[in-house]
């Protein structure tokens, strides 16, 4: 199937495989079109039909709500051509950056599942052949049987893996998080070898040590995914020899908190740039988190309000990424902006949940 | 648009912004700076998200969508922003705020924002022009004297001849300029088609009459030209891209 798309500047054409959608065959082909969550929820790749036949893989996708369905309007994300089709994409689109990495349909196998709190669980998939990303991008990934794809940034960074962690928040309604832990209730073993299907690297809010900036994380909750990449990568290269990384994990009480002794990891290995504070939102302090913990700082308060305090008079080469709930990334923002006076080109967060 | 009531001053308190609905139903975001008003379009021109939902902190106006900015005096473009917004002419009589349209000049990405009497002298070089749908503006070999701003309607580029031709792009937004080779030095001839896709209105300009009065007034002038530069390269694609 040959897809021609009209975009603002200029018309692209690339070839679709039987079957695929035609965002993901867009990326594939280096052609950076438009998308967010590229999983069929924020509407970011609506897209107008000027000729041919498509069809919609999941007209029941969220974000079908963004899209004038009459005017011919839908979502790249979620449709796959008929046939040879012409649409139009009232946007600027333009290559993907040299060097990036480009975004392909992977398959893979669950090779663990395992709790991490009494609602958070860490998902590690085995896939069927290595691949290249950025720290802090994401994948979409299906499931048997559960409509659509969901975004889920890696945990871990390297380079040509097979290996991709993931944090799963249980939700209910999530398709994928229900999936996920009505399996895993009958033992984690029950979902090893399961089959899933996958697309990526998604999402630019991408830390590469040529930055030179120092760092500002601000994750909420599972949002924390994406920051344990950048810092895996940060420490990988010895980026916090040079420059200062602020990290905040806000969570609700310390039984929500994860990732704590991999966090001290981190800074046990630099101590003098590196520091992690956990916010806690509904509960006070206790001597024994800092006891148990002493390389990380304890808070009480919402993250971004916790942020905003120990970071007062500290934004001087400032790179800011944040993760987490939409609500909490907005308020975030908004510190950043009207009071921190970070540039918006400093502040990277992408919005896919 | 002609002059419309928007709303009351008191809606809009000391560097707050409120969306308000003109009498005919067009929404506007009107922001007090300072003190003083300003109209604006109230959907971003990025992705239909309301403008009302986003920070202002009395000068600057950002999406929380994507963080695009705008300066609020000029619907300037800051930061990540790349298009500006379509800025309204406020008039206060009492208590009361109107606002009316600005001439596509005005709202323009090359003109907005340089000296008063530079932009008076491009707006008597402008001719209002009128075409149907499916008119052709002019093809590959045309000479390139005018360039234009459109003030309403679509118009759509094609590259290439005969039967090897491919879609060079489109313009939809009032103030968009097309035709810029009218502007560069040895580039006499058009290099596409541009047909009119419907009913449009464009003020035409000849370029070397723009070039004189830009001439006249080098600070202008050099801001028009470093924004029909980045103008320029939005429409470029990086090398290797099909």
């Amino acid at each position: 199937m040959r897809i021609q798309v009209n975009a603002r500047n200029r018309a692209y054409q690339y070839e679709a495989r039987a079957g695929e959608k035609m965002l993901l065959a867009g990326l594939r082909e280096g052609i950076d079109l438009p998308y967010e969550c590229g999983t069929g929820t924020c509407g970011t790749c609506k897209a107008k039909l000027l000729e041919g036949k498509i069809e919609d893989a999941w007209p029941e996708a969220p974000g079908r709500k963004y899209v004038k369905v009459d005017q011919g309007e839908f979502l790249l994300c979620q449709c796959v051509a008929s046939g040879d089709v012409t649409v139009e994409v009232s946007k600027f689109v333009y290559a993907t950056d040299p060097g990036a990495c480009l975004a392909q349909a992977m398959t893979g196998s669950v090779a663990d599942v395992r709790l991490l709190t009494h609602d958070v669980a860490a998902l590690d998939v085995m896939l069927d052949a290595p691949c290249d990303f950025d720290a802090g991008q994401f994948v979409g990934i299906a499931a048997p049987g559960v409509a659509g794809m969901r975004g889920y940034s890696m945990v871990n960074f390297a380079r040509g893996t097979t290996r991709l962690e993931f944090v799963i928040k249980k939700k209910s309604g999530g398709g994928f998080s229900e999936w996920l832990f009505t399996g895993a209730a009958s033992g984690a073993a029950a979902l090893k070898g399961v089959r899933l299907e996958l697309f990526g690297p998604l999402g630019k809010a991408t830390f590469y040590p040529s930055l030179a900036k120092n760092i500002l994380a601000i994750a909420g909750g599972s949002g924390i995914a994406g920051i344990m990449s950048i810092l895996s990568r940060a420490c990988q290269e010895r980026y916090f020899e040079q420059y200062q990384g602020h990290i905040f994990f806000g969570v609700r009480s310390m039984k929500d908190a994860f990732y704590l002794s991999e966090l001290s990891a981190f800074r046990k290995d630099f101590p003098n740039k590196l520091n992690i504070t956990i916010a806690l939102s509904d509960e006070a302090v206790t001597a024994s988190a800092a006891e148990q913990f002493p390389l990380l700082g304890f808070e009480q308060g919402m993250v971004h309000e916790v942020a905003k305090r120990v970071m007062a008079g500290k934004y001087q080469n400032v790179r800011a990424y944040l993760a987490g709930p939409p609500p909490a990334v907005d308020a975030s923002i908004r510190v950043l902006l009207l009071e921190a006076k970070l540039t918006a080109d400093n502040i990277r967060y992408d919005k896919f949940s | 648009m002609s002059k419309k009531r928007i709303c009351l001053k008191a809606d809009v308190p000391l560097n707050e912004m409120r969306e308000c609905e003109a009498e005919g139903g067009l929404k506007l975001l009107v922001a007090n700076s300072g003190g003083e008003y300003f109209a604006v379009q109230s959907i971003c021109p990025h992705q239909d998200v309301p403008l009302c939902e986003g920070l202002y902190d009395g000068n600057v106006l950002t999406c929380h969508q994507h963080l695009w900015q705008w300066d609020i005096r000029t619907g300037a473009p800051m930061g990540l922003a790349e298009a500006p917004l379509e800025r309204f002419d406020v008039f206060i009589e009492g208590e009361t705020i109107y606002a009316g349209s600005q001439g596509a000049l005005n709202v323009g990405e090359l003109f907005s924002g340089i000296a008063d009497a530079t932009l008076a002298a491009l707006t008597g070089l402008a001719k209002p022009e009128e075409f149907a749908e499916g008119s052709t503006l002019y093809k590959p070999g045309d000479p390139a004297d005018d360039f234009f701003v459109l003030d309403a309607g679509r118009v759509e580029f094609q590259i290439g001849r005969d039967e090897r031709t491919s879609p060079a792009g489109f313009m939809l937004r009032k103030g968009e300029v097309f035709g810029w080779a009218a502007l560069l030095d040895d580039h006499p001839t058009r290099i596409a088609t541009a047909r009119v896709l419907e009913k449009s209105t464009l003020l035409r300009i000849n370029g070397k009459a723009a070039l004189k009065v830009l001439e006249s007034d080098a600070a202008s002038g050099y801001l028009v030209m470093r924004r029909l530069s980045a103008l320029i390269a939005r429409f470029l694609a990086a090398p290797g891209a099909r």
